[in-house]
């Protein structure tokens, strides 16, 4: 079946421009009747701070491994769910996507909520960090979640 | 036994982000690395109660006894997304 392969391409991490096409490729499929995108984007402020450069950086090996969970927890929960989740690393430009979900399901309910548990599990599951720049030349690692259980 | 240590975000500010090897008592426990890596970079106190540790990539409970060739992180709160 080759499932395992699968599945790591629909957990992924990339250093380049996310291909948000290719991505929804990875989960379409003619039994569903929805698909929902959720892009993730660079913002250029942080609170009243102006954001002027962004670099993620991950503990790959882990961060691939618990993407992979969150993926195929969601499709087991629900049946003929389809999930891929891609998020860049690196430096991003503003407005740029950082992080790309695409569901698909064969109703729309199930695909909403299995979006907006992907995107919770993984600012809270999965280790990797956004380093800011601020246009006063002050740089940060920010620390948003204690890296949880998964 | 030998260690390899990786650090990230505010954690590779201390340690830095490149891989780091540490030889230890065959007996060691994470604690024991803990107070190697405080008394080289003290700065590292005032981070390690915010840290997750994972050892080998399952993240550590207490104080487990580290084994040989095993890789330790050092993982500040996440903000990815």
């Amino acid at each position: 079946m080759g499932a395992t392969t699968e599945i790591s391409a629909r957990a992924a991490l990339v250093r380049d421009a996310i291909d948000v096409a290719a991505v929804e490729r990875l989960v379409a499929d003619p039994s569903c009747g929805a698909v929902l995108l959720f892009l993730g984007t660079v913002r250029d402020h942080q609170g009243d701070r102006r954001v002027v450069r962004l670099e993620y950086s991950a503990y790959e090996p882990m961060a691939r491994e618990r993407l992979a969970t969150i993926v195929r927890e969601l499709e087991d929960h629900d049946d003929g769910l389809r999930v891929a989740i891609v998020h860049r690393l690196g430096d991003v430009p503003l407005g740029e996507a950082s992080v790309v979900i695409a569901v698909a399901s064969p109703h729309r309910e199930a695909a909403y909520e299995a979006s907006r548990t992907a995107l919770e599990r993984l600012k809270r599951e999965v280790p990797i960090w956004k380093r800011e720049t601020y246009d006063d030349g002050d740089e940060v690692w920010r620390e948003e979640e204690p890296l949880g259980a998964e | 036994m030998r260690v390899r240590l990786v650090a990230f975000a505010t954690a590779s500010d201390v340690v830095g982000r490149e891989p780091l090897a540490f030889d230890l008592e065959s007996d060691a426990r994470l604690s024991d690395l803990r107070r190697r890596l405080e008394s080289e970079h003290p700065e590292l106190s005032d981070l390690w109660p915010r840290l997750a540790v994972a050892v080998d990539g399952e993240l550590a409970k207490d104080d487990p006894p580290l084994r040989d060739g095993v890789e330790v992180a050092l993982l500040p709160p996440v903000s990815g997304g």
